[in-house]
């Protein structure tokens, strides 16, 4: 169903006239019962829009602002529909499965309509900060029985840090527990805009040496690393998050260089969390014809997850590790 | 692929085994128990009959809610009759009123046929409970009887072959008084009724029922002797001391109760199991759903003076409790040549009720709770099946204690009751506000008052999807172009959802009084040709109206309609409404084609059907408030008939597996369901419609207003073991919990299992045969599953990683 446009075209209808319709937010999913994002049961708001281009990333729909168009292999029936609707004629299927001329898509959302089983998706639905406020206080139960609350994750969330100036003091002032998760590599007087209304933050430290990060993010981290610091002197509660990345992040090297850095400049960390590498995004990347660095990379193993937890947890106590291995 | 910090490392019989903490007696108790093929003693059916000519000993119409079976009902009929033992009758005894024969013929066979024997090793006694006893009816009486039982199986008929659902006098099902049959004893029961027999203005009905009573008070006794007598012998035998003194311990214990009421913790279990076990026996085949309601409650103050006195240690208490535990199991030797490992037919709830509220309203949990829940997770049997009141006061650490057993169990070790919502249901269905604080669930889920109340549970199952068929067929079955609903119009002539929503108004009341109507015929004829005065004596009304339990003698009657396929319904609406009267997206005319062709050709429009409308299970309003109106419609109205014995109908959602029973009788609904496609179970979503996750679910199922389908309802959840992984993880279940008895249904249950060890399973049976699961309201060993309902609990959307 998109029903985004005649959502914003309703609500633009009965808003008050003062309000500033311009700023919506784009999403690309809304998870309810996250549990790996924060304390309790908590909804995570994903945001378009992020300044890395991380080699491993398992959400690439999340790196533009713009909609992105997915196509579902498994949930083709082969109608074609699609393909006689399209007004760029951007869509060809064949054996192999379809192809989309992404040069040609002007994401018209046509052949999402179209289409009966759903195989196209159009990623990036539009809320007024209204519309997603009513959204996350569906489960405002469940955050108040366990603690938990709303994150806003991405992509980079203040990659939209208009919206976001719109929606977090309207969370605060329905008594919302709300977490930001970032990147840190965001101009700082952002960061410093939406403090107020954080309550927690989930901060990402992924290469500690500049040049390999600029390699495999895209960015130097200086940027990043200057940002933990104001949130640090800042006081904001802070849960460090670490990929480990075969090849980019999962060496002890990189981890010692991340607890040193924690246990000197940033006392308010209150959990270091290691994330075993995933591979969930390797089919997003086929379904968004990209070409996905990590093609081959097989999981790391138990034993390689526990070493480089023991190099952390030497020096920054609160470390653990979590997620699949093979 | 191994999710950290999971069990990947243990076998599967480690993690599905008795504990390794259980007591030497204990293993070998239920190692005895497990050994069918081996053991000499076995459970199976006896049955008794008074040799008549037109003697029955099998009754169909109790049994006719299963439906698989129906084919099978003659047989069991006559092979029981065929293989039954003449019961000698006293001299009198056709000269009686039919509840007085009831109660001599069980006083005979307890006092010389039913056989008395004590297993190596047990503490608690009484082996032989599953009977078929003969209906005691003369000539006359048995051909009324037989006549009514034919005609009701020729409408059954009607019912259940054309996918409307099934009814059937159901036996058991019910929280008998034994919290009284302890307190006063059997003899207190016996003067009870004495006194009224011999009351002068006594009627004759009061009369009759009491010296039944007492008949069957005789009958416990004897059947006590018996076995205090077995136990002297075998003492007299032994060469072990320690045996020695245990069978006259067991003699002693025998001799007394439950007679005389019990004084101690083990007097209490032993006069429990024999009015419990017994009870199971009067019912006939056993009785199902016989449960024992709030154990922890009235065992509480046997556990606790033994404690105060010296006389027992936790650990002893407990060795007791297990002795009493593994005789419930022993039911399922009437199916042992056809597997001991239980399928989906296991269906003999006796329900024991954990925790809950006082009548004050504060928590109820003690130290027994506890050692129950401690026996529950060491000893992994079928029977008794527990289920948990949780409230807005239960303590967090009993709530860690259940969330830590549900992620040890793989499975789910118990169902959780919700007080609240349940106690809301009892209140819409007019229970005194003073007792609703003591209502325990029955059999699988479905809650009663405990001790008063009749309420019959699974006796009518109505399948709601079957209405919207009908209304698009203008009341015709399309499989047979028989018109067994009212005409409500062409639904191509349908102007708005108005209209449609009228006709499978129409179409669903006139489903309910057909199956209502069919279902009183064998609920008049169970109160008519069936007392069952062993029963009568531990409900309490009986014996002061002088009407059977089963005449609906009890303080409160009810029987109750359990509703097939609420989401499947739910879902065929909004997707009408949303398609074709609100978007324009499809024609009527061209559903009805697809429907008619079961969507063959129609791929396109069935994947609209199914992707491009609103789905119940994922708090979405525009569904959720449809799923609310037909649950309010149909509840509301099946609450203003009553049976011919005065029994009220009331509404609830268990829908056992009959949403896969009705499956190929229910033609494609406008769901994108084809026939044959499973129907949705109880209030469950249809499986894979919830695209949220569970808290989205559980606000569905909030939004139902579950208060007029006061039987409870049925909603299962499964989660990945990585939910329940860690403290912190563990702790985020206990807020769902917390937020479900603020927002959800009446009852829940968590299977904690994932989908890589059920295929596992499915495929080494024998490695996983231990492995328990919850199938709809009921345990079940996933082994002894047929592959269908294996394939379905595999397919159920694991939620939480």
């Amino acid at each position: 169903m998109d029903s985004s446009s005649t959502a914003a075209a309703t609500a633009a209808a009965s808003a008050p006239l003062l309000r500033n319709l311009s700023v919506t937010g784009t999403t690309f999913n809304i998870q309810q019962f996250s549990t790996e994002d924060g304390p309790g049961i908590r909804t995570t708001v994903f945001l378009k829009g992020c300044p890395l281009r991380c080699a491993w990333c398992h959400n690439p729909e999340g790196m533009r602002v713009a909609p992105d168009l997915m196509w579902y292999d498994v949930r083709c029936i082969a109608a074609r529909e699609c393909l006689s609707i399209c007004p760029e004629q951007a869509l060809a299927l064949s054996q192999s499965g379809m192809q989309i001329d992404r040069a040609r898509c002007t994401l018209c959302g046509k052949c999402v309509r179209a289409c009966p089983s759903a195989a196209f998706e159009l990623i990036g639905k539009q809320w007024t900060a209204e519309e997603l406020l009513d959204e996350l206080l569906k489960d405002q139960v469940f955050y108040e029985t366990s603690g938990g609350g709303v994150t806003f994750s991405g992509g980079e969330p203040l990659t939209q840090i208009d919206f976001l100036s719109e929606v977090l003091p309207l969370c605060k002032a329905a008594g919302l527990q709300v977490a930001l998760d970032t990147c840190g590599a965001v101009a700082s007087d952002r960061l410093r805009r939406v403090l107020p209304w954080i309550d927690l933050v989930l901060y990402d430290l992924k290469v500690m040496d500049a040049a390999a990060s600029k390699a495999a993010t895209g960015v130097s981290n200086e940027l990043i690393l200057d940002n933990a610091r104001l949130l640090a002197e800042h006081g904001t509660p802070l849960w460090i998050r670490t990929p480990l990345v075969p090849g980019y992040t999962a060496n002890a090297d990189n981890i010692r260089a991340i607890a040193d850095f924690i246990r000197n400049c940033l006392p308010s960390v209150q959990r270091w969390d290691l994330l075993a590498y995933t591979n969930l995004g390797r089919p997003k990347y086929h379904r968004l014809d990209r070409p996905y660095a990590l093609e081959d990379a097989a999981l790391l193993t138990r034993g390689d997850m526990e070493a480089l937890w023991r190099v952390a947890v030497e020096l920054v106590p609160q470390a653990q590790w979590s997620g699949a291995t093979c | 692929m191994a999710v950290s910090e999971s069990r990947g490392g243990l076998s599967p019989g480690d993690l599905w085994a008795a504990a390794s903490t259980l007591s030497p007696r204990i293993q070998h108790l239920r190692d005895q128990y497990w050994s069918f093929y081996d053991r000499t003693y076995t459970n199976e059916v006896r049955a008794f009959t008074t040799g008549t000519a037109w003697d029955t000993v099998y009754s169909m119409w109790s049994w006719t809610n299963v439906p698989e079976t129906a084919l099978f009902l003659p047989g069991f009929r006559s092979y029981l009759l065929a293989a039954a033992t003449r019961v000698e009758l006293p001299h009198h005894f056709w000269r009686e009123p039919l509840v007085v024969r009831r109660a001599l013929f069980f006083r005979e066979v307890l006092r010389q046929y039913l056989p008395v024997e004590i297993l190596e090793g047990e503490l608690i006694v009484g082996s032989h409970l599953n009977t078929a006893l003969s209906r005691c009816l003369n000539k006359r009486e048995a051909r009324e009887r037989d006549h009514a039982e034919r005609d009701f199986l020729a409408e059954w008929h009607q019912l259940n072959d054309s996918g409307v659902g099934n009814c059937a006098a159901v036996p058991g099902h019910l929280v008998p008084d034994y919290r009284k049959a302890l307190r006063v004893g059997w003899s207190g029961l016996y003067y009870e009724a004495r006194d009224i027999a011999e009351a002068p203005d006594a009627t004759a009905a009061q009369r009759d029922l009491a010296r039944a009573v007492m008949i069957c008070a005789d009958g416990v006794r004897d059947y006590m002797r018996r076995n205090a007598a077995e136990a002297r012998r075998l003492s007299g035998q032994g060469n072990d001391p320690t045996r020695i003194a245990e069978l006259q311990e067991i003699a002693r214990i025998a001799g007394k109760v439950p007679w005389n009421p019990p004084e101690t913790f083990p007097e209490a279990l032993q006069a429990l199991w024999t009015t419990h076990m017994l009870l199971m026996a009067a019912e006939s085949y056993p009785g199902p759903g016989v449960s024992p309601g709030r154990v922890d409650q009235y065992l509480l103050p046997y556990y606790e003076a033994d404690i105060a006195a010296g006389r027992l240690t936790r650990d002893t208490a407990k060795e007791w409790l297990e002795c009493w535990w593994i005789k419930h199991n022993y039911v399922y030797d009437y199916q042992g040549w056809t597997g001991t490992n239980q399928g989906i037919n296991a269906s003999f709830g006796q329900l024991i009720t954990l925790g809950g509220i006082k009548a004050d309203g504060s928590d109820a949990s003690n130290e027994l709770t506890h050692l129950m829940l401690d026996v529950i997770d060491e000893i992994n049997l079928l029977e008794p099946k527990p289920n948990i009141r949780l409230h807005a006061k239960t303590p967090e650490p009993l709530l860690d204690r259940i969330v830590d057993s549900l992620a040890r169990a793989q499975g789910s070790p118990f169902l959780l009751n919700f007080d609240e919502a349940s106690m809301a249901g009892l209140r819409w269905q007019g229970l005194p506000e003073e007792q609703l604080w003591d209502y325990a669930p029955v059999g699988c889920l479905e809650n009663t008052l405990a001790g008063c109340d009749r309420s019959g549970t699974v006796d009518v199952n109505l399948n709601l999807a079957k209405a919207i068929e009908l209304a698009l067929n203008d009341g015709r079955d399309p499989a047979t172009g028989k018109q067994i609903g009212p005409q409500t119009g062409l639904a191509s002539d349908f102007e708005s959802f108005d209209d449609l929503w009228h006709a499978f108004r129409a179409q669903l009341l006139h489903l309910a009084d057909w199956i209502i109507r069919v279902n009183d015929m064998a609920d008049a004829g169970r109160g008519r040709w069936e007392p069952v005065p062993y029963m009568s004596a531990v409900v309490d009304g009986c014996l002061q109206s002088g009407r059977d339990s089963n005449a609906g003698g009890a303080r409160f009657n009810f029987l109750t309609v359990e509703g097939i396929a609420l989401a499947t319904a739910a879902d065929s609406l909004a997707a009408v409404k949303r398609l074709v009267f609100e978007e324009h997206q499809i024609e009527m005319p061209q559903l009805l084609d697809a429907l008619r062709a079961n969507f063959d050709g129609h791929e396109p429009l069935r994947q609209t059907l199914l992707h491009k409308a609103p789905k119940y299970g994922n708090d979405d309003a525009a569904v959720d408030a449809l799923a609310r109106d037909i649950s309010r419609c149909w509840t509301e109205a099946v609450f203003q008939h009553t049976s011919p014995t005065g029994k009220r109908y009331r509404g609830g959602y268990l829908s056992w597996n009959y949403w896969i029973a009705y499956a190929p009788t229910t033609a494609a609904t406008p769901d994108g369901r084809k026939r044959g496609q499973y129907l949705s179970n109880a209030v469950c979503p249809v499986n894979g419609a919830d695209r949220k996750g569970p808290t989205a679910v559980i606000k569905s199922v909030g939004h139902l207003h579950l208060a007029s389908a006061p039987n409870g309802a049925s909603h299962t959840m499964s989660f990945s073991p990585s939910l329940l992984r860690n403290p912190e993880q563990r702790a985020k279940l206990k807020g769902l919990l917390r937020a479900y008895d603020k927002v959800g249904g009446t009852c829940l249950q968590i299977n904690v299992i994932d989908a890589a060890t059920l295929r596992a399973a499915q495929k080494h049976p024998d490695e996983y045969r231990n492995l328990l699961v919850r199938v709809t309201g009921y345990n079940a060993y996933f082994a002894g599953l047929g592959k269908e309902i294996q394939d379905e609990i595999i397919a159920r959307e694991s939620h939480g990683l």
